[in-house]
């Protein structure tokens, strides 16, 4: 298949996956039992008022047409309204996405760059008690729970020794001219910290261990072996020829990484009170308010969706030998 | 196998039991409690637990229903015959310092249908007094009135009344005098008072709070959550303003007069300004309280229903003609109403009466203007609120900047005391014990505990029996032992209770109705007495009464 | 290894009993459990531990875990440091015994991440083998479906989820099952599309065999340590998952799970109080119990990988 076919078919499959991902959110908030008015409904309003907002979010017409609208809505890039804020979704979590992609961002680099370094250390002192004592150890730090962890980072560094900010992504009444004026700040990157450290630190195993592999494979192949011949010191072998060819599945995963790094702020936002879209999604639905949870939850989507397509591009680019039948 | 040894001994029992034939009614359903899960409400989920032990031991099956506010709020307010009863509470907020609106909505039939007597509790009797009281101007006349509403309730019991809790705030001793610190009776340090009295000692001169909640709005015609009503009340006046001793006094009116019973005068305050620089009219008063009268602000207009017309004497005098006499009508509207300036509000509201489905609650202004002690600065979504102090206001603030951080956890909060990220704590869901240990070891923390006028409790549903019997009700009161619920359940920080009107309003507290004995003996007791019986560990209906309700 | 089960494909068995008991036994001795990996054997002596515990939690757990404790003289008993009045961990502000929380959280633990693996590794085994081995339009729509299923986010779904729904432990469950099939599914199905090429199954094909026998007898035995290893990393999902979802507070409040218990401490302040006694063991308790997962499923990697261990 031709590069350009094969971005086509990529492009459409991705078409397909937002239209079902979609459809199926609107098919859960629609069919669940409640009325979704029940909790943004007053109790000091009147039936009519009631009828009022019924009409106003077409939730009066049959389901058929309420999902032909949403559909026609989201193609405009209109999400609704808000129950709990009466402002457009869209608006909101779009303000909301970059807090929550800067942290996603600047953790799985942190991640990526603690795993690749120590994949490849790892792989270099293969069969060593470092490696035989540092597997289990990434393992456990996989298998705490990411809220668990962040709870544990924050009681020792901010409340007891107090070298980080307890939340938030500013000090109060800080004023910067831009969010790229905020994000390159010191005192952005001082209230970033703990929370991409705990997402680091959760998600460092992935690439580690992947490297690792990849190191362990790479090295057993023949230019290897060549230049182990050739009496290349090992590091240099480590560093100029595994390394670099271990590296690239390894890039490609990063991309997978930041999708799920999305889901997994969900809760270090709210540990540590960041202003991100995965706070606020928890927010709606403990608030019922659906039309803000369904649009936090299809801007998540999205970029899932999209970083899942980043990362199949990029891996059949960077390795054309990967065939795609 | 323990479940087993329990099923076999009751068999045991009701097989020994089974001969006499006893004269009592059907057995009592087994009924619901409902509760809001631990998370969101620790106390409530707590003294639901405790109540349905106590009720057990009465011979009830009682069933505990956890479940989210929006569904408990669905079922109890919109589903009124579908519940037996529930946890629930009323928040203090200013108004409420007068008793009108407590003693009259949550108990009148009138309300029962739609309104906030969403238990159904109907008594001619009690009715006709909570109407006269309305009326009555004499203050002291008006006091007797409700002390016998008070005890009415107390003897119906139409709610088992647990607590008024106590509202727990801190600041940091360092940053602000403590002299400047007012605390406001049945509402606490965390009020408008104190935000403009709050004198700095040193550098710091911007006041930083927290909450827990997300601000929804800055709307100065919807009454959105309660976080947003603290920024509303710095940034718009109003003509009255409830003082620190919960009686209305002037504001943004220089006076006002009761001409007669229905009516009363008001002096505007001269030369007052919005923040856009505009004067500040008695047009702009009349026109605040016409849109609340018209269909765009829907929360407001039950606070201006009694307004026949506001007539515009001179340049700085209005008269409010009312339908009836009314004695909350200071409270209730006139320290309720936001001023609101015709020149930006008019063309908004034009705008929005030519739409069905839209009201003044849906527009967000991008820079609200009042004309408060604070303005505007900026709003960050999810992070926090700045205002500036109003220097040409008649009551400037001494700080500069209130700034509201947006902190959605309880250890975070304190954790932000602690390192000064705030210094002043104004949301304080947690346990006030472990606050007042920090501040303890902090040395700079000054911890302010205030009952609160709100209350908590337990609401009947009087439209399903047995809870239509007020001897019913009263033994399920009486069983509850409120010191024991106060300790458990709010951890010492609440006064028990038994009345709607908190002992924070001292001169409307019914102090008679608080004495009362209680104990699962007492209880048991009065059930007895009205002809419940307790057969195979199951309480009874009286003799010819039988289950309506159960599956 | 995995072709040493082709040997015998061409005997015949006398009865249909037989054919059962012998494919019972393939399947069991396909199973694999990595017993020799060191790692792999830590994993299941903790499982076997916690199995117990869960087993035999009202011998265990001195108080029943929602109790609300009292003292003689009717006061709760809340706030109790580990050792005093007896309670081994302390209770919580709201006087229930941690300790016997604990234990029982073992069942609530075990319970999800068991039948989440089973239901994660079964979905996804049968998904991967009726694709990979039939193909064409069917193999299309299975794997359009995983492209959906890797297109939703996995923990906000099941927030939206729990929204809906009864708070309930088994929501996660099936949150899992609706979504998390989709690894297990595409590495099946490719596993599947090399064995279909192998020699003895083309063998098998030849001479006349069905194509249920085919596939259950000559490719699903050389698909289960598969199954397992994306079973067992299930287990830690599921477990985790459920943590989550209990500290944002859309847990069941009437099950004691270990994320309730944290989530309990959280809201109640155990990190102000400094209350480690509180909110560390269920939380090693977690770590334990996804990492015991983690070991066995390298003990079937370096089964079915074998060159990472030369």
């Amino acid at each position: 298949m031709s590069g350009v076919k094969r971005f086509v078919s990529r492009l459409l499959q991705l078409v397909f996956v937002l239209w079902a991902v979609a459809t199926i959110l609107f098919l859960i908030f629609r069919l669940m039992p409640g009325s979704p008015l029940a909790a943004y409904i007053d109790p000091t309003f009147t039936e009519e008022q009631q009828r009022i907002l019924m009409a106003r979010f077409g939730l009066d017409r049959p389901l058929f047409e309420q999902y032909l609208i949403y559909l026609w809505n989201l193609l405009h890039g209109d999400l609704g309204e808000s129950f709990f804020y009466r402002q457009p979704v869209g608006e909101r979590v779009l303000m909301l996405l970059p807090n929550t992609l800067v942290l996603s961002l600047f953790s799985i680099i942190l991640a990526y760059m603690i795993g690749v370094v120590g994949g490849a250390y790892l792989a270099w002192k293969r069969g060593s008690f470092v490696e035989g004592a540092t597997i289990p150890f990434v393992l456990t730090t996989r298998a705490m729970p990411e809220f668990w962890l962040g709870m544990v980072l924050l009681a020792v560094f901010s409340f007891s020794l107090g070298w980080f900010p307890a939340g938030g992504m500013r000090t109060a009444g800080s004023e910067y001219p831009s969010l790229l004026a905020l994000y390159t700040s010191g005192d952005f990157w001082r209230h970033l910290f703990l929370p991409a450290l705990t997402l680091a630190i959760y998600f460092h195993g992935l690439p580690l261990l992947l490297m690792r592999s990849n190191m362990l494979d790479v090295m057993s192949e023949d230019f290897v072996t060549m230049a182990r011949i050739k009496g290349l010191s090992n590091w240099t072998i480590v560093v100029r020829h595994a390394a670099r060819n271990a590296l690239l599945p390894v890039a490609t995963s990063l991309a997978i990484a930041i999708g799920y790094q999305m889901q997994g702020s969900v809760v270090v936002e709210t540990v540590f009170s960041w202003p991100g879209l995965g706070r606020e999604l928890v927010r709606a639905v403990s608030a019922s308010d659906y039309p803000l949870a369904q649009g936090a939850f299809l801007l998540i989507a999205v970029v899932v969706i999209l970083m899942n397509l980043l990362a199949d591009l990029l891996y059949g680019l960077l390795d054309p030998r990967i065939s795609h039948a | 196998m323990k479940n087993l040894f329990k099923a076999t001994t009751a068999f045991g029992l009701a097989l020994s039991v089974a001969g006499p034939v006893f004269a009592a009614g059907d057995e009592i359903r087994e009924i619901t409690i409902f509760s809001r899960p631990q998370a969101a409400q620790p106390s409530e989920f707590q003294f639901v637990q405790l109540i349905a032990q106590e009720w057990r031991r009465l011979g009830l099956d009682v069933n505990i229903e956890v479940m989210p506010w929006e569904q408990m709020a669905d079922i109890v307010w919109y589903n009124r015959d579908d519940w037996d009863t529930t946890g629930w509470q009323m928040v203090g907020r200013p108004e409420r310092s007068d008793p009108d609106e407590l003693i009259f909505n949550l108990f009148h039939t009138t309300t029962a249908p739609t309104g906030y007597n969403f238990i159904g509790y109907e008594n001619p009797e009690y009715d006709a007094i909570v109407e006269a009281q309305r009326t009555e101007t004499d203050i002291d006349a008006r006091r007797d009135l409700i002390h016998r509403a008070q005890a009415i309730l107390a003897a119906d019991q139409p709610n088992l009344m647990l607590a008024h809790p106590q509202s727990t705030f801190a600041y940091d001793n360092t940053v602000w005098d403590p002299d400047s610190v007012i605390d406001q009776g049945g509402i606490g340090i965390r009020n408008t008072w104190t935000f403009i009295n709050l004198e700095p000692l040193g550098d710091q001169r911007d006041v930083v709070l927290n909450s827990t909640d997300n601000v929804q709005g800055i709307n100065p015609l919807w009454i959105s959550g309660g976080t947003d009503s603290w920024i509303t009340e710095l940034i718009w006046d109003r003509l009255l303003r409830i003082g620190p001793d919960g009686l209305p006094q002037p504001w943004a009116a220089e006076s006002y007069e009761w001409l007669d019973d229905s009516t009363v005068e008001i002096v505007l305050r001269d030369g007052m300004t919005w923040h856009d620089g505009e004067p500040v009219t008695v047009e702009d008063v009349v026109f605040s309280f016409e849109a609340a009268m018209g269909d765009e602000a829907p929360m407001y207009s039950p606070f201006v229903s009694n307004i026949a017309d506001i007539e515009i004497v001179d340049d700085s005098t209005l008269q409010f003609h009312l339908n009836a006499p009314s004695a909350a009508f200071l409270t209730a509207s006139l320290s309720k109403l936001n001023l609101i300036p015709q020149h930006i509000w008019a063309p908004v509201l034009e705008d929005l009466a030519t739409r069905d489905e839209e009201n003044a609650e849906d527009y967000q202004e991008e820079i609200p203007i009042g004309s408060g002690p604070f303005q505007f600065s900026s709003w960050l979504t999810n992070e926090e609120i700045v205002l500036e102090a109003n220097q040409d206001h008649f009551s400037a603030p001494n700080v500069d900047r209130w700034i509201l951080r947006i902190v959605p956890n309880t250890e975070a909060s304190l954790g932000m005391l602690r390192s000064g990220e705030i210094n002043f704590l104004s949301d304080y869901p947690g346990d006030p014990n472990i606050l007042i240990e920090i501040a303890g070891e902090d040395g700079d923390l000054e911890v302010v505990s205030t009952v609160d006028m709100g209350f908590r409790y337990v609401a009947f549903n009087h439209r399903r029996p047995p809870f239509s019997d007020p001897a019913f009700r009263q033994a399920l009161s009486m069983a509850i032992n409120r010191d024991l619920i106060v300790g458990a359940a709010f951890r010492g920080f609440a006064v028990p209770s038994n009345s709607v009107i908190s002992p924070a309003l001292a001169f409307w507290h019914n102090d008679d109705v608080d004495e009362f004995e209680t104990g699962v003996e007492v209880a048991q007791a009065i059930l007895a007495e009205a002809g419940y019986e307790v057969i195979d560990g199951r309480l009874h209906y009286p003799d010819g009464v039988s289950e309506t309700l159960g599956e | 290894m995995p072709s040493e089960t082709a040997t015998t494909t061409q005997a015949a068995y006398p009865s249909r009993l037989n054919a059962f008991v012998s494919g019972l036994w393939r399947i069991v001795r396909s199973i694999h459990l990595p017993l020799s990996d060191p790692f792999a054997m830590i994993g299941i002596i903790i499982y076997l531990v916690f199995f117990l515990v869960a087993v035999f939690a009202n011998q265990i757990a001195p108080h029943d875990p929602t109790e609300i404790l009292f003292t003689e003289s009717y006061d709760l008993a809340a706030d109790r440091l580990p050792g005093e009045d007896g309670f081994v961990l302390g209770t919580t502000s709201l006087g229930r015994d941690i300790f016997s929380q604990l234990v029982y959280g073992s069942q609530s633990a075990l319970l999800i991440g068991l039948t989440a693996a089973a239901v994660v590794a079964v979905i996804g085994t049968i998904v991967g083998l009726i694709s990979g081995y039939f193909g064409g339009v069917v193999d299309m729509m299975l794997m359009r479906l995983a492209d959906i299923a890797f297109g939703i986010p996995f923990l906000p779904f099941v927030i939206v989820l729990a929204a809906f729904m009864e708070p309930s432990i088994w929501n996660v469950v099936f949150a899992m099952a609706l979504i998390l099939w989709r690894d297990t599914g595409r590495v099946v199905r490719s596993q599947v599309l090399s064995l279909r090429t192998r020699a003895y199954v083309e063998a098998a094909r030849v001479s006349g065999s069905s194509n249920l026998k085919i596939v259950f007898r000559h490719i699903a035995p050389n698909i289960l340590p598969l199954s397992f290893l994306y079973g067992s990393i299930a287990i830690g999902w599921a477990i985790l998952t459920e943590a989550s979802i209990s500290f944002l507070g859309f847990g069941d409040p009437e099950t004691i799970s270990w994320g309730y218990m944290l989530q309990d401490a959280y809201a109640s302040q155990a990190l102000s109080t400094g209350a480690y006694y509180w909110f560390i063991p269920p939380g090693v308790c977690i770590v334990l119990v996804v990492v015991a997962g983690f070991f066995i499923s390298r003990g079937y990697e370096e089964i079915l990988f074998p060159k990472l261990k030369e």
